[in-house]
This record gives structure tokens, sequence and C-alpha cells, in this order.
């Protein structure tokens, strides 16, 4: 019999339970993949990275920029032209996905819903580093479906943390989970190295270091940037001129995240890069 | 011997009894619905009341801790693994209530082996407009009641929860007189604060048939203000985040409070 979604569990005792294991328990979240290793069905020896995609990040004057494209690919179709690869997740935290994006937003639900289950059930909120290793968690249980060729996803997640001090956090990972602190910037996709050229060179022989930028300056950079990638790297789309479609930016900081409005970028866009 | 059914009812009624007493010292809770949101509010001794559920619900309750937990624990998952699946906008209380919550408690309340819940609780959910708001009481037997319009009575912008039945109705009238979905937040605070009072009040006599005079009233809030703390919460009307629900500290409401 299929459990019902309105049944409640009486033998409750799921205060230890994170969210993807009481949806697991539920049957609403595929199990985490195992990597069989004893022949059987025949996996791929080595997958491609399929992220095609650029999404950047680097700290500035105001907290943390975070910037994605908006070109959605399948091997050389351009499938949609105004994906959102920077999500919220909570009014701290963003995540921002190079990969395939059913698994990436899936996540994305997964990781929303886990942290405000937490908060609400055990009356606190989670910390920041407990935020980043459930990501780090999602991924590596995902990784048995990387191995088989579908499903890799390679996040960026920036965040406000207010404790022990306040600062802006940039966190980024590779597909197994492992996570890596980032001091100025972090790149993700398959435009990402002509992205970490541009934003090594701007912190060490700019005009000023990232952390210093004011945020017309840092927009500026991170447009100069995503038009960069997109110039050798046909999975991103840049700025699209003639569609008068944007990259899709957004700030964390103290007071939580604000989208730019697309008639800002366009401004800045107009002034400083076209 | 139970399972004659004159016994059964015997065992049930004496089952009543007993939760009835357990429950009558509880502290009340107020759920006030006023312009921009639901405020909860409760004067806490030590453990919190009020509790938030989902994007748009709410809880206070009273009763054993460890029944209360399970109880709210059940209708985190319940609402967040909805919420997760469909959408948030498919969370409901009524349903969430009527068959999740209620079931249980009544089956729990009629096994006479096993232990029922010994709670008592408030549940409210906040409507895109006044008229939308909806509060539900949710008894141990797993009774609800509600305080939408029916063919017996009028739609209420508010929902009480308290020790005793006497206690819960005294605190009703005075809401019904002075409370109305248009106040403000400063006025609600007020009026959940006097009814709150009324409710405490009534809880240490045996005998209030009438509302206590306004000054009474006033000067038993001043003296339990003196030494407890308010825990408060509101559901805020506000479109523009998914997220509603927000606990006010006693230290954000004295202010609001003092003149």
């Amino acid at each position: 019999m299929e459990p019902s979604l309105v049944a409640f569990d009486q033998n409750f005792s799921g205060a230890a339970d994170d969210f993807p294991a009481l949806l697991r328990r539920k049957g609403l979240l595929a199990p985490a993949a195992i990597v069989n290793s004893q022949g059987g069905t025949p996996r791929q020896k080595s997958w491609q990275p399929t992220e095609a995609t650029t999404i950047l990040a680097f700290k500035f004057s105001g907290g943390v920029l975070v910037a994605g494209d908006r070109r959605a690919t399948a091997g050389n179709t351009v499938v949609y032209d105004r994906a959102d690869k920077v999500l919220e997740i909570d009014r701290h935290s963003i995540m921002a996905i190079a990969g395939v994006p059913a698994t990436a937003w899936e996540m994305a639900r997964v990781l929303e819903h886990s942290f405000q289950y937490f908060r609400r059930t055990q009356l606190q909120e989670m910390s920041v580093d407990g935020k980043v290793r459930a990501l780090s968690k999602l991924l590596r249980d995902n990784f048995g479906f990387v191995m088989q060729g579908v499903g890799v996803v390679v996040p960026i997640f920036a965040t406000y943390d207010s404790h022990p001090k306040p600062e802006a956090r940039l966190y980024f990972y590779d597909a197994m989970g492992a996570q890596f602190e980032a001091t100025d910037y972090a790149a993700t996709g398959s435009g990402s190295p002509a992205v970490r050229g541009i934003l090594y060179y701007e912190n060490n022989w700019g005009a000023k270091p990232l952390q210093k930028l004011s945020e017309d300056e840092a927009v500026s950079i991170a447009l100069r940037a995503l038009d960069t990638a997109a110039e050798s790297d046909t999975s991103t789309g840049g700025v699209d001129r003639g569609g008068k479609i944007y990259p899709l930016i957004k700030i964390v900081s103290r007071a939580g995240i604000t989208t730019l409005p697309e008639g800002k970028i366009a401004a800045v866009f107009k002034e400083t890069v076209a | 011997m139970i399972e004659e059914p004159y016994r059964w009812v015997e065992a049930i009624a004496n089952r009543r009894e007993y939760i009835e007493a357990q429950l009558a010292s509880g502290s009340p809770i107020a759920a006030l619905g006023y312009r921009d949101g639901i405020l909860f509010l409760t004067l806490g001794q030590t453990r919190q009341k009020i509790f938030e559920i989902y994007d748009r619900i709410a809880m206070g309750a009273i009763g054993h801790p460890g029944d209360i937990e399970r109880l709210r624990m059940g209708a985190i998952e319940l609402a967040s693994t909805e919420g997760f699946t469909r959408s948030a906008t498919d969370v409901s209380l009524r349903r969430l209530v009527h068959y999740s919550l209620s079931p249980v408690m009544k089956s729990a309340f009629e096994q006479v082996y096993g232990p029922p819940y010994l709670a008592r609780m408030l549940f409210a959910e906040v409507g895109e407009q006044p008229e939308g708001d909806l509060f539900l009481r949710v008894e141990y037997d797993g009774e609800i009641a509600t305080s939408g319009a029916t063919f017996a009575q009028a739609r209420q912008d508010f929902a009480v929860l308290s020790g005793t039945r006497q206690s819960r109705e005294l605190m009703e009238s005075f809401l019904k007189t002075e409370h109305g979905a248009d106040a403000s937040l400063e006025a609600a605070l007020k009026s959940a604060l006097d009814a709150w009072s009324i409710g405490h009040m009534s809880l240490k006599t045996t005998d209030a048939k009438e509302l206590p005079e306004r000054a009474a009233v006033s000067k038993y809030l001043q003296e339990q203000l003196a030494h407890t703390g308010i825990e408060a919460g509101i559901l805020e009307r506000n479109k523009s985040r998914a997220i509603r629900y927000r606990s006010l500290s006693d230290k954000e409401l004295r202010p609001l409070i003092s003149d």
C-alpha cells in the first residue's frame, strides 16, 4: 500500500532525523545512489563534466555578489535562454548551480526545506557550518548518479554568517561533495576557467582588490567576466544584446538577499561594458 | 471488563476527568487576527508555548511537554513533506487538522489501554485578507472548534485556549466586544494581554461567571507583567515573503504597551 501523505506517524521519534532522511523514510526522495563496483550495470569509466554554464561569485564591499548566465543547453542545442541558476535557499543563503538542472533544482528544494525544517523542529537556526555540510551531503548522496553519467551538479554556496562575527562566507564544491571555502572568489561551470583568470587578475592587479569594490564596480566586473566566458564557451549565454537578456545577479549582505533589477544591470552594462 | 460497553464509557469519562484536571492549570493563549496578520500571545513562565509550524501556520499549546512535542513534530513533518512534494500553497491547516491530527488524537484518547495525548492546541493560518484567517482549536479527544462562521455562530477574528472551559468562555466574551479584525498590532496586543489576564484570573476561582472589573484586570496584568515575560509570535500578512512567522521578544513588546 502506498503510504499516505497525510498519514500521521505515531511512532514518531524523528528529532534526530534530517529532512532528506524524513523524505526517504516516506518514499519521497530517491535513495542515495550506490556505485556498483562489482560489474552489474555497465558504468561510464570516465564521466564528462557536463556542467555547461558559467557561475561566479566574489566578495565585495557590500557582501557577496553571485552571478549566473541564463542559458540552458542540451548538447549543442540551446534549450532555454532565461534559466535561473542563482537560487535563494533562505533569507541569507544562495546556491548557484552548474550541472544538470533537474538534479540541481531538486537539491535546492531539498536544501531549502531542510533549513526550514531544522529551524522549526529544533527551534534554532542551523549554523552556517551545518548548512554548508548539508549541501555537501546531498552532493555525496548523488555521486552514484554522477558516476553513471547523469546528474552531475557543481554548486557555489554563498551566505552571511552572524556568528561569531558578522561576515560574508563563500563556498564552492566538487561533484563528490568536498567543500572549499573561498577567500575572495569562486567560479564554476564550463566557462569558469576564463572567469577565474579574470577574477584572479582583477584581485591582484586590477584598480582595487575585489573586496574593496563598490556595488556598481562589482556588477561591472561580473558582467565583463560573464561576457568574456561567453566569448569562447558556447554553453554560456553571457549578455544577449539583441534579446536584452542579462545575467541574473544577486547580492547577499547582512540585511539579506537582494536581486538586482534588470534595469540597473542594463544601465551598468550600457555604461561600462557594451 | 473494559470490553463491556458500560465499562468503556466509564473508563472514557474517568480519562476525560483526569485530563481536564491535568490541563486545568494551563496558562491561557490568545490568537488575534489583526490588520497585518495574526498575533499569538501568552505570558510565559518556563517553557515555550508558541511555535512555528509552516510558512503560514503557527500553533500554541498547553499540556504535557512530551505530548506537545510529538504533536508539534508530527504537524511539522506533515506540512514540510506536503510543501516539498507539492507546493507551499497546498499546505492547508484545515487538512492538517481534520485529516491528520484529529483522527490520531481521537483514537489515542479512546483506546483506553494506550496513553492519550495530554494536550490542547490552538492553530492559526494567516490568509491574504483578514476574512481568510483560519483559527482551529483541537482538544485532547480530537474535537475541533473553528472560528469560521457556522450555522450556530458568526465568524470570529480570534481564538483562545485555556485550562478550563469557564476561563476560555470569559476570554471569548471579552474579545467579542473588544477586538475587531481591523485593529493595529498595538491594539491587538493590548486586547490579547487583557484577555490573557481575564483568563488567568478565572483559573484561580471556581465561580467566575462575569467579566471582572476593568480596573481589576489592569491591576492584575501589571502585577503579572512585573515578574513574567511575554511570549508572542506573529504571522504576517505581508505577501512579499514566503515565511510569515516571526517570534516577538519581550524586549520588543514592552515599549508597545507602556502608556
